[in-house]
């Protein structure tokens, strides 16, 4: 269990993290998303007490991080796949995390196995590490303690597709085991298909947190209607309508309906006796669900004035 | 995923565990073991010009008179003045290095105690340079003492002691090093302030001779480890002069958690 309090982080005059209060909750992969500088990484680093939040504090089971005495046992966490010294090897690299903690040495072929990493691979020197071969040993070090919280910001950055699957898999594994997995990503197919509950937030603000499907639904999709009757149509496009609808014809015999549901368009055209081809929800995703609930935070964010930060 | 549940070993857990993790991270980059190689022959290339500097000043050849003989050990404890470099470098790279490769956000995932971990640091930058210390003592006398000949001495126990003094500032001027490091996170910067508070600005101070600028002097570290090395009596006792020196390392120590704990890793 991850429970953000009022979470805020100020550079200057500029609110990174603003007033974040949010469960992520065990059992279940969340999904942290928002656009490029809303806040997700300072987020992370803040829950692992990287950086001093502002106002507002961060716990992991009730505790701070920085009380933790052994983290790794706690919390683990893939933050940057880079950060590893150009020279040291991957192995030593893990072999200084384990030792930290008192965590056998046996413990680190383990993971390197679990992530898929050989003794050829994981003696190389960090500078020679592809991204992917990074994120698998980001990940690797994340499992070290076997902890019940797990971070992944972008884990899937530089993977192949083989490697993006397994990610996939082993989030969804990892919730199933009862564990807390919070992972920010910026790919939505990808979110829509491993998260089970999202956090959005835009400007640092919190904009949704919610299971996935309901923010899916929030979005205000269309519904594809196509009929052989173009009186009919043209009768159910007026009713519509009136009921505050907006209705564009999309083609001959199709309508697209927006604020509208797929389920009152349809109850409509039986009550009026308009028979139908096609009835269909269109372009309910989550990216443009994504998209309305962050526009206002982009809109701004690409907005070059001097006066677009101050507040 | 394995099922089995990891507990901490009661043996390695803790602060030991720590040392032992700093250790590791240590040993497994080569820049130190070139580090280490820099500073034998930089030791060996010193003491080796010293002891000639000191052979050819000496040319009264009549044993009625002090002929100006020297000992080994003030060779090499002279030699130190351009080998601490090399070995303090090493106390800066255990923890500048981790700025620059970004490693110190896993260092403070794994021990978030910012005072632990500096620390942990300080014990093993220490429990390296000083019998390292001894080992550069061993090949400047190697060195030296060959070169001086005739114009040098070598009696044991004040070899020893000097070597033992040599390995002991070594070891505290590493530390200072390493806090200093902690400190402004960077490697050119620290070294920059590091060779102006030994070298520079005591060296300024003591330039026109003027008695409260010289007892300023003797308040900077390199100065006050000049001092303790040498076994001086005046202005203060050696044992002061570690003491001194030892100050400032902690200091740089205490300087380097503070910034730890109140920056952003």
């Amino acid at each position: 269990m991850i429970t953000l309090r009022g979470l805020t982080k100020r550079f200057g005059r500029t609110t990174a993290v603003d007033a974040l209060t949010v469960d992520i909750a065990p059992g279940r992969v969340t999904g942290f998303l928002g656009p490029n500088g809303a806040g997700k990484s300072t987020t992370m680093r803040m829950i692992l007490g990287l950086d001093r939040p502002t106002a507002g504090e961060a716990l992991i089971g009730g505790r701070a991080y920085r009380d933790l005495r052994h983290p790794l046992f706690e919390v683990g966490a893939l933050l940057d796949a880079k950060a590893i010294h150009p020279a040291r090897s991957g192995r030593a690299h893990l072999l200084a995390m384990a030792r930290s903690n008192g965590i056998p040495a046996r413990r680190v072929d383990e993971v390197l196995a679990t992530v898929g990493l050989d003794d050829r691979a994981a003696a190389k020197p960090g500078r020679t590490l592809s991204l992917g071969m990074g994120q698998r040993l980001g990940i690797a070090a994340a499992l070290l303690g076997d902890p019940p919280v797990l971070m992944f910001d972008e884990p899937v950055n530089g993977l192949d597709p083989d490697g993006v699957r397994w990610v996939r898999q082993l989030m969804r594994l990892l919730a199933e085991q009862g564990r807390t997995v919070f992972v920010s990503s910026h790919l939505m197919t990808e979110m829509q298909l491993t998260a089970d509950q999202l956090v959005v937030i835009g400007r640092g603000r919190l904009l949704a947190d919610a299971p996935i499907a309901e923010v899916i639904a929030g979005s205000a999709a269309a519904v594809r209607v196509r009929s052989p009757q173009p009186d009919g149509l043209a009768t159910l496009a007026d009713r519509l309508t009136a009921a505050g609808a907006i209705v564009e014809p999309a083609g001959p015999d199709e309508l697209t309906v927006t604020g509208s549901t797929v389920d009152r368009v349809g109850d409509l055209a039986y009550e009026l006796g308009v028979r139908l081809h096609e009835l269909s929800p269109h372009g309910a995703s989550l990216e443009r669900a994504f998209m309305e609930l962050t526009a206002d935070s982009v809109e701004y964010a690409g907005v070059p004035s001097p006066a677009g930060e101050t507040r | 995923m394995t099922a089995t549940r990891i507990r901490p070993t009661t043996r390695s857990a803790g602060f030991g565990g720590i040392v032992a993790a700093e250790w590791t991270k240590l040993w497994s980059v080569r820049s130190t073991w070139w580090t280490l190689l820099a500073a034998v022959l930089v030791t060996a290339a010193t003491a080796g010009q010293l002891a000639i500097y000191a052979a050819n000043a000496n040319t009264n050849d009549d044993p009625a008179d002090d002929r100006g003989i020297v000992t080994v050990g003030s060779i090499v404890i002279g030699s130190m003045e351009l080998t601490q470099y090399a070995v303090l470098a090493l106390g800066l790279l255990v923890v500048t290095s981790e700025f620059t490769s970004g490693t110190i956000r896993t260092t403070l995932q794994c021990t978030p105690s910012r005072g632990r971990v500096l620390l942990a640091k300080a014990v093993v930058t220490a429990a390296v340079t000083f019998p390292f210390g001894l080992l550069l003592g061993g090949v400047g006398t190697l060195v030296a003492g060959p070169v001086l000949g005739e114009w040098g001495s070598a009696p044991v126990a004040g070899t020893l002691r000097d070597l033992l003094a040599v390995s002991a500032y070594l070891a505290l001027v590493g530390v200072l090093a390493l806090g200093l490091g902690a400190a402004l996170r960077s490697a050119v910067l620290s070294l920059i302030v590091l060779v102006a508070t030994l070298m520079i600005v005591p060296l300024s101070l003591q330039e026109p001779d003027i008695t409260l600028l010289n007892r300023i002097a003797d308040g900077f570290p390199g100065v006050a480890g000049g001092h303790f090395m040498a076994g001086d009596t005046e202005p203060y006792r050696a044992a002061w002069g570690l003491l001194l020196l030892a100050g400032w390392a902690v200091a740089a120590l205490v300087l380097g958690r503070a910034a730890l704990r109140r920056r952003d890793a």
